[in-house]
This record gives C-alpha cells, structure tokens and sequence, in this order.
C-alpha cells in the first residue's frame, strides 16, 4: 500500500485566480489606483521616451560626425535638439522620479498606497498625454518646436518660430507638468499623513527623504513653469505681449524659466541621490554613515537650489555676477558632504561587486567629473570663455546622465525582484553596465575639449578646417556604444521574464529599509504584516536580529 | 509633526531671509517676488501643519519612537479599488488645451467633457443609487 502525499494547497485565494486575459489586464491597467501599478506605468513609460530622445540623440550625433550637412536641414536640426532636450528632462527623468517614488516610497513607509490613489491615475494620464502632445509636433506642418529646450523669448515667439508645433509643445508641457505638480502634492501628503506606527521622520530611510524634498522642490519650481507657459502660449496664440522684448519681456523669460529650470536640476537629481544611498549600505553591508547629516546636506541642497537660478545666465550680462556665483560655489558644499557620506558608508565594508553597486560606482564616477567641472562653470570668467560651447553639453550630460541613468540602472536591477519577483541576469547586467560606462564616457568626455576649443552647442554644422572633425568621431563612436548597451538591458529582461520568483522577502539579503520586509512582489495594499519599527532600517533588524543597529 | 512644521516653517524663513539679501544686494524684481513668493508658498503649508498640529492634540503613533504597529491599527480609510474617471478628466483636458491651438469649438468640447468628468470624478464613490463600497 502506498501513501500518497497531498500536494500543498494554496489557500491564499489571490494566488490561485484563474490566469486573466489580456483585454482584462489592460482594463485592469488602465483603471488602476495600486500605487506600484501606476509606477510601472510610469517606469515603462518614461523609459520609453528614454528611448525616443535616444533615437533623437544618435540622429544629432550622426550629422555632427564629419562637417557638411549629411542627413538634416539647419531647421530639422533644431526640431530635433529641442525635442531631444525636452524629452530627456521633462518626459523621461522628471516622471522617472515620479515613477520610482511611486513604486517604492509607499514601502518604505508601510503605507498602504498613497493619499490619493485616484489623482496618482490623473497625473500620469496627463504625462502621458501632454508628452505626446509635445511629441505629436512632428507630425504638425512645420514641424516640432525647434527653439531649444529653453524656449527663449523672443526666439519662442510666433514671429521668430511659427507653426503650430511650438504651441503644441507649450501646451503639451504645462500640461505634463500639471501632472508632475499633483504628483507632487500627493507625495508630501503620503509622507506627511501615512507612515507606519513608529516611523518618525528621522526614521525614514534616505530615498523616501530625498523623494520628499524633491516633491517639495516640484511644488516650488513647477507653477513658475506652467505661469510662463501660459504667457507665452498667450503671446503666441492671442498676441499679448508678456515676453516682448521691448519691455523686458526677453529677461523675464530667461528668470522664470531658470526658476524652475535650476530647482528641476536638482529635481532630477535629488531622488537619484536617494537610490545612490539605499543601495551603497546594502553592498558594503554597512549602515548608511551620517544618516542625519546626509538628511541636513539633502536639505541644504533644496533648499539652496533655488537661489542659484540666474547662473545660467550668467553671458547675459544682466544677472548679479557675485552673488549667483557664491550662492552656486555653496551649493556644492552640501553635494560634496554627500559623497562623504557615500564614501564613508562604503570605507571599511565588505563590499560586494552586484550589477546595482556595480552602476552606483559608475554614477559616483560620474557625476564627481559633473560637479567638478560645474565648480569651473560657477567662476563667472571661466564660464564666460566655454558659455554655451560643448563644454557645457559635457558638463551637463556628465550630471544628468550620470545622476539619472546610471541611478536609474542601478534601481532597475536593485528593485526589479520587488517590483517583478525575478532577478535580472548579473553577466548581462555586467556587460551592459561596462558597454553603458564606456560609451558614455567615450562621446562626452572628449566633448569637454571640443568646447575649449570652441565648438558651440546647438550647432548642426561646422569647417574641416575648424579642427573639430576627429574629436566629433570619437563622440559619434562612443554614442553608437552606448545605444548598443541597451541591447544587453534588453535581452535580460527577455531572458529572465520566466525564471523562477525568488521567494524571499530580501534577495540581496542586506536590505534595511521597509520594502524588504514584504513579498517580492508585494500584495495589493503591501503588507501582510510588518515588522517593529525601532530604526531607519527596520527590515535589516527584522532580518538580523542578533546585530544591534544605532537607533536614531 | 513637529519635524513637518519646522521643516517647512525652516524652509519659509531661509526664503523670506535670501530675497532680502538678494533684494538688498540689488537683485532684480523677478528673483525677489520668486523668493518671497516661494517663502509665502513654505509659510502656507508649515502654517497649516502647525494648526493641524495643535487641532489634533498629543502625538501621533508615527511620530512616537517607541510606538508598535498595532497603536496604528483600525480604519485606515477609504481606498478607491479602481477607478475609470481619471482618464476622461485627463483626456478632456487635454482636449480643451489642444482646441486653444486648433479652433475654440474643440476648447468648448473639451471643457464641457472635463465638467462632467470632473463630475464623475468627484462624486464617483458619493452617489447614493449605487454602493462600490
């Protein structure tokens, strides 16, 4: 006789719903108010415009290789720099924080969702909309926006840039950043009105701060952005003449835009700090070092952030020279205490060498050249002579694209087993963090002497006997490297789309904050029960009971 | 709380204090009413945290270091489960800011779709005919 052993039974009845079809997936998609499915969303969907300004980027890189015009007109050029700037900061980093705040920030607060699940919904409905409302330009008679991200007055007007695709790109824009305001607002309230019993502020892990400040930095920097907007869609469509030049309309242009156009720096930057800071401890297993005075250095950064807007309008020579270039000089005093903190979290770890540490070293690697040659830009006589020449593109890139994307790769393989129960593949990973590193460093590292030499940006053109042509293959080189680095990226999630769920709480198995103290991927409303919360990382304590954190 | 209110009343102070310095350096109109604005806009909230604040009385469970999950525990609200509206508010929105650059009859469609969306919205779990609860 032989005994036959009943296999286990799910009783859990949200694991054994029967297999949904896609219809039903999509309506389920579409009228979701689960916090972490709407940052799906926006993840995928700002990842995509990822893509996009990438496309728009080789096609810039590829007339720039020799002199002549090979594949643009001056005027397609244009279309497509705007678009590529546009796209980059306001379609794909901006709702990229939005994204990954939304999937994580909740978590690590042991908040069920955030405060206001419905107007989540809204805001990335108005991303996505008015992004491709922007977008939609290229379709337009005349074609996209083509006055440059910055919307200059009076290049912006309807007399120096006809045609309905610059209105369709102001329109799309305040409208996109209508979401971004409410996204915003529902952000600080969760923080504010939805942490788990024991959760006090300065328990708070780094992310969820830096999420916070960024939030409060979008309620600051976005409404001037949507005023000028207004006005200069009311310029454009009815005629008024806010941004006129004859009465000062050119510089009250240039200052709201930098209002909003500095804070938004730091908008993009500020929560990929914060990943930066959750994955270090993590792969050096050690505590964060200096919780509390890399929390006072993130807010000494927001908080400066707005008093520094007029140094980029530094060559207009109607800005306060003095008092700009203190102000930009001290602002990198609190950036500076974070990468202190940073080295001092990983100084004497045990560090280990995973795909997510492996892209928060790339982002250290980074943005330090960034923010060193953002101490050269501050000195008002050395920014006069590199003003508005690839020196600047360089710096900028080496900031944004070493803050955003390599944070960004860094918190897809970090947080992708939360978000799908699967790890990413780590020799993919690898290979695609080292094709990404090298190619990004091979177009814009070399950009820096192009500047110095004299090379301005915006340019779609240039001499053979300028000089320019050697240093502009090298760039070209390494741009159509770092396109191929995300093939590998791609692959992976391919690949690794049916291997086998991880099955615990924390894969990494040094996590501290919150979100590793629930399923991977977590229920509907997040926890099924949560641990005790006595310090900033109470799931390393849950975890590991037997080691004592310092409580704060 | 207390860390609420001073950080956003921290915040309005430091604004208020940078316009007057950069208005008292000879910065031009548009950074000192951007400033003080930005202060006002701090004040605001740090305002309404503190009167919360006292309006509410002791501390709360998230705010107490020594507190347990279960103190938290009972209604935490409502949660809408899933919800239609917020697509139609933001696509009659969107179509109203489209009809400004087309032609204002598309604006007069898009507004009177966003005023019954808004509507919809707004009183999706409030009807009384039907229970989604």
């Amino acid at each position: 006789m032989t005994t036959v052993a009943n296999p286990p039974k799910l009783v859990n009845s949200q694991m054994v719903r029967k297999p949904s079809h896609k219809g039903s997936q999509f309506v389920k998609w579409i009228t979701s108010t689960d916090h972490k499915t709407i940052g799906y969303m926006y993840l995928i969907t700002s990842f995509s415009w990822f893509l996009i300004g990438g496309i728009l980027a080789l096609f810039l890189r590829a007339e720039l290789t020799r002199p002549g015009l090979q594949f643009w007109s001056n005027e397609q050029y244009n279309q497509i720099f705007t678009m590529h700037g546009t796209i980059m900061l306001l379609l794909f980093a901006t709702p990229l924080f939005v994204g990954f705040t939304n999937v994580i920030m909740p978590l690590q607060i042991g908040a069920a969702d955030v405060a206001f699940p419905r107007l989540n919904m809204l805001s990335f409905w108005l991303y996505l909309f008015g992004g491709t409302m922007a977008f939609a330009g290229f379709l337009a008679p005349g074609g996209a926006a083509s006055f440059g991200w910055t919307a200059y007055a009076p290049l912006a007007s309807s007399q120096f840039s006809p045609g309905i695709g610059g209105d369709l790109w102001v329109m799309g824009l305040a409208l996109s950043g209508l979401g971004t305001i409410l996204s915003g607002v529902n952000f600080i309230t969760t923080i504010f009105t939805m942490r788990a019993p024991g959760m006090t502020m300065f328990r708070m892990s780094i992310f969820t701060w830096n999420a916070l400040l960024t939030s409060i930095l979008v309620l600051l920097a976005f409404p001037p952005l949507a005023a000028a907007f207004l006005g200069l869609e009311s310029d454009r469509l009815f005629g008024s003449h806010i941004f006129d030049p004859a009465n000062g309309g050119a510089m009250l242009w240039q200052h709201l835009f930098w209002f909003f156009g500095h804070p938004e720096v730091y908008i993009l930057a500020i929560p990929f700090f914060g990943i930066a800071s959750e994955i270090l401890p993590v792969f050096s297993r050690k505590p964060i070092f200096g919780y509390k005075g890399l929390v006072a250095a993130t807010i000494a950064i927001s908080a400066l952030s707005v008093s520094v807007w007029a140094h980029h309008m530094f060559a207009s020579g109607q800005v306060l020279l003095p008092f700009f270039s203190f102000m930009t000089f001290l602002i990198g005093v609190p950036t500076g205490v974070k990468f202190f903190n940073w080295i001092g979290t990983m100084w004497r770890g045990s560090i280990t060498f995973e795909t997510p540490m492996l892209w928060i070293l790339g982002f250290l690697i980074t943005f330090l050249f960034g923010g060193l040659t953002g101490i050269i830009l501050a000195s008002p006589p050395l920014d006069f002579a590199v003003s508005a020449s690839y020196f600047v593109v360089a710096h900028f890139h080496y900031v944004l694209f070493g803050t955003v994307v390599f944070s960004m790769f860094a918190g897809f393989y970090f947080w992708w087993p939360k978000m799908t129960g699967k790890m990413l593949n780590e020799r993919l990973g690898k290979i695609h963090f080292w094709m990404t590193f090298f190619g990004f460093h091979l177009t814009f590292l070399i950009q820096h002497w192009l500047g110095i030499k004299g090379f301005p940006r915006r340019y779609a053109d240039y001499l053979p006997t300028d000089g320019f042509t050697f240093m502009n293959e090298v760039s070209t080189v390494g741009a159509a490297l770092l396109a191929a680095s995300m093939i590998p990226f791609m692959i992976n999630i391919w690949i690794t789309r049916k291997s086998p769920m991880v099955g615990v709480d924390d894969p990494w198995g040094y996590g501290g904050s919150l979100e590793w103290a629930t399923s991977c991927p977590p229920p509907r409303h997040n926890f099924t029960s949560m641990p005790r919360i006595r310090s900033e990382r109470p799931a390393f304590d849950l975890h590991h009971p037997h080691i004592k954190t310092e409580g704060h | 709380m207390k860390t609420t209110v001073n950080l956003f009343v921290g915040l309005a102070l430091f604004y208020f204090l940078l316009g007057g310095i950069y208005w008292a350096v000879g910065g031009e109109a548009v950074g000192i009413t951007a400033l003080t604005l930005s202060g006002a806009l701090a004040a605001l909230v740090g305002f309404y945290m503190w009167f919360a604040q006292k309006r509410m009385g002791g501390v709360l469970p998230e705010d107490r270091p020594t507190a347990e999950i279960a103190d938290g525990a009972g209604e935490l609200g409502f949660y809408s489960p899933h919800s239609w509206w917020p697509l139609p508010v933001a696509l009659s929105a969107c179509t109203a800011g489209l009809g400004l650059i087309i032609g204002w009859w598309l604006t007069f469609i898009g507004l009177g779709a966003l005023i019954v969306s808004i509507l919809g919205y707004v009183t999706e779990y409030e009807r009384p005919t039907k229970s989604k609860h």
